[in-house]
């Protein structure tokens, strides 16, 4: 049989002339188009059919069904894929290669994922997949033995020059290997599982963290000092926190808490969900967020949040101009003009450190504290106001009961305003 | 053109299969950690003597223990989604038939997001809940292409602009429901499931399910490949190949059912990879003629070659980050595509 270059008829059909092909039969059709077409190789490319001597046509079937030679070669070359392929992939996970060959002494843990980690009992070679990770090993002095960290782990500064293995989701595994880890510590919180799961295939121990709460936080930070042959380290430091807490938490005792929205993203508006640590931090701080919802990073409805009135906005930025921009187009916004924080300039920024389930944490909740309860603190110097010079009484937090009225008002002065400015 | 025979097929294969060994080398040098070739070539024949001791640690672990990994997925994923395009082509004949613009992929996707969620309730066993996904997506896939069908038929026969509309359609539901799903549900196994939409080859799979991937890629295309010569025929329309002989019903289940694993196999473990299912099978095309029996082969060995150049670059462009291969894919594909068009209507 031929597959020539010919005319593109159609094959197997030339008793019937191109002329009557039926219009609907869209191949046929499509074929025929082609068939005026003047370059034979670009013709072929959107082409299926175009093949077929019609002098042939009865050989031409007889050889198209009895082709089981072709079949043969395309199983005998299927069987040498898969042949290929088995020997190479039975090789392609050795085991994990003698690396130190004096084995130091190796102890179990249980990590916060609830498996067992075989690490040396002083782990040198340590690798970070998350910023807050490590932070915490900054924090307990020991960054000389972490070897490599992510693209997004900016704090302290000095751990932006560690070797990069990329980002937290999708780290190089490559790089990772090439480090040599004694240990790589990932968090439940913004890492995968599958990255997981590819480190234990390469024979490298990973250990888990997962952290929901504050306390936590410093339960977990101990344990990564143990974990690192640091104990004493992690005593003073986590001793050192918790006892910042706890003088934080006597001097707010009786406050009624603020009611605040903690905004993560502005567009869409992205805030946290009550099981997160944020959230958390900021009952720390006495303050409540106004979101109830068992997701993590849920999005908000502007009209819930207008109906809800929180007395402040919190932003967590890097630099405080920033938060402030973003607060300034926001406040003008439709919608979000109405709710009384932002006419009353009722914002609050702390730093983004909120965000990092680490032992920063702490300050950025001193700091919330002090913007959102000045009053608390007044026996002390404290070097910035809030924006807002009236703090909410606190006999007086909206209560939604009373909200139809007041949303009323609220829809209209912004307008009464405008209406005022263009004149 | 020149008569098809076997040794002219054997040939052009072979040449392709030395086209993907040279790929695949090149691709094993390059990567974050440098290799040298006299290292790897060295590494190479003594993991083909059999002498796995005398590997250099760092060749071992990271050319063999990662890198070749990921090759070989890229080549059984390439192979897999143009083997599925050229028969989702022919049996449709439609020129734009994919997995992807058919909705296939979006239904894999599904598929293997609701197994992902499954699996979370079950607490099986590790084998087992690496392997509900691939079965989630093929079921997945299976749904949707025969939902896809059914909207694409018109008095019997398939209708290509209604199909393809439909599978357009489908897709773009099925996207809604996804996204619904991870929007609702926000558990730990489905982080990072946005990064999994782009395609995504970084993910070592378990060894068990390479070699059930392997095993399907086989099953699922040689079942095709039995097909070759009916879809010759089946490209007249579905009436004049029934003339001729051709047991059209059969012929279409099979190939169903097969492209659909392969699109189910390839989805689970990559995610939703574009254009290499459609372009693939278009460039065999005009290289090497419109005869399944040498347009199959060729367009595994093509998609193969295709997927593991896409997937370096991907990984050396802004290394030590990956970048989803699914956005390499489309970024070359989509001209390249636009050139064909464009040298066809001229």
């Amino acid at each position: 049989m031929q597959f020539g270059r010919g005319p593109a008829t159609v094959i197997g059909c030339n008793a019937e002339s191109q002329a009557t092909l039926p219009r609907r039969r869209g191949w046929a059709y499509f074929a025929r188009e082609y068939a005026s077409s003047t370059r034979p190789a670009s013709r072929r490319v959107f082409l299926l059919s175009n093949c077929s001597q019609p002098s042939r046509q009865g050989r031409f079937v007889h050889h198209i069904r009895s082709n089981s030679a072709h079949r043969a070669g395309f199983l005998a070359g299927a069987l040498l894929l898969l042949g290929a392929w088995l020997p190479l992939g039975a090789q392609s996970f050795p085991p994990p290669p003698s690396v130190a060959s004096p084995p130091p002494a190796m102890h179990e843990v249980v990590d916060e994922f609830g498996r067992n980690v075989r690490v040396p009992q002083i782990p040198a070679r340590i690798v970070s997949l998350a910023p807050s990770l490590t932070e915490t090993l900054y924090a307990l002095g020991v960054q000389d033995r972490l070897v490599g960290d992510t693209d997004y782990c900016d704090y302290p500064a000095e751990a932006q020059k560690k070797t990069k293995v990329g980002g937290p989701i999708n780290p190089n595994l490559e790089e990772i290997a090439a480090l040599h880890p004694d240990i790589v510590l990932v968090t439940k919180e913004i890492n995968r599982l599958e990255t997981v799961r590819a480190l234990d295939t390469l024979g490298i121990p990973t250990y888990a963290t997962d952290a929901h709460t504050v306390d936590e936080i410093l339960s977990s930070t101990q344990k990564l000092a143990d974990l690192l042959g640091v104990p004493e380290a992690g005593k003073s430091l986590t001793g050192d926190l918790q006892a910042r807490l706890v003088s934080l938490h006597t001097k707010l005792e009786g406050l009624p808490p603020s009611r605040v929205l903690f905004i993560v993203w502005t567009r869409p508006l992205i805030s946290i969900g009550k099981n997160t640590f944020i959230a958390d931090a900021l009952r720390k701080a006495d303050a409540a967020s106004i979101v109830d919802s068992t997701q993590d990073w849920p999005q908000m409805n502007l009209e819930e949040v207008v109906r809800l009135q929180p007395d402040y906005l919190v932003f967590a930025a890097a630099h405080s101009e920033s938060a402030a921009r973003d607060f300034e187009t926001l406040s003008s916004l439709p919608g979000w003009n109405i709710l009384d924080a932002v006419r009353n300039r009722h914002f609050a920024v702390i730093s983004e450190a909120v965000n990092r389930p680490a032992p920063r944490i702490v300050s950025a909740i001193e700091d919330l504290a002090h913007q959102l309860h000045p009053a608390a603190f007044l026996d002390f110097p404290t070097p910035e106001k809030p924006a807002a010079p009236v703090t909410p009484a606190p006999g007086a937090p909206n209560p939604p009961a009373a909200a139809p009225a007041r949303v009323t008002r609220n829809v209209l002065q912004p307008f009464i305003q405008e209406f005022a400015c263009a004149r | 053109m020149r008569p098809l025979t076997l040794t002219r097929l054997l040939v052009r294969c072979g040449i392709l299969a030395l086209i993907l060994f040279a790929v695949v080398v090149v691709a094993m040098k390059l990567g974050a950690v440098q290799v040298s070739l006299y290292g790897l070539g060295k590494d190479l024949i003594s993991v083909l003597l059999g002498r796995t001791s005398a590997l250099s640690s760092d060749y071992g672990m990271i050319v063999l223990g990662i890198r070749l990994p990921r090759i070989l997925l890229a080549i059984f994923v390439g192979a897999s989604l143009s083997v599925a395009g050229v028969s989702f082509q022919a049996l449709l004949r439609n020129p734009l038939a994919d997995p992807y613009v058919l909705g296939v992929s979006s239904g894999a996707a599904l598929g293997a997001i609701v197994a992902l969620i499954i699996e979370g309730h079950l607490n099986l066993s590790p084998e087992m809940a690496g392997l509900i996904t691939p079965v989630g997506a093929f079921v997945g896939a299976a749904i949707t292409i025969a939902a896809v069908y059914l909207l694409g038929r018109r008095d019997g026969q398939i209708d290509s602009t209604t199909l393809l509309l439909g599978g357009i359609i489908t897709a773009s539901f099925l996207s809604a429901v996804i996204m619904f799903l991870m929007t609702t549900l926000s558990g730990n196994n489905l982080r990072g499931s946005a990064f999994w939409f782009m395609g995504d080859l970084s993910t070592p799979q378990p060894r068990s399910l390479q070699y059930f991937l392997s095993f399907g890629f086989i099953v699922a295309a040689g079942a095709i490949y039995t097909t070759a010569s009916d879809l010759n025929l089946l490209l007249a329309g579905e009436k004049e190949a029934m003339h001729l002989g051709v047991d059209v019903p059969r012929v279409r289940i099979v190939v169903y059912i097969a492209a659909s694993i392969l699109t189910g196999l390839a989805v689970s473990v990559s995610g939703t990879i574009g254009y290499v299912g459609l372009l693939v099978p278009h460039v065999m095309r005009l290289i090497f003629g419109s005869d399944h029996r040498m347009l199959i082969p060729a367009s595994a060995l093509g998609g193969a070659i295709a997927l593991v150049i896409a997937d370096t670059l991907a990984r050396t462009v802004t290394s030590p980050t990956d970048l989803p291969v699914g956005a390499m894919t489309a970024a070359a594909g989509a001209p390249l595509f636009i050139y064909l068009l464009r040298r066809r209507l001229s």
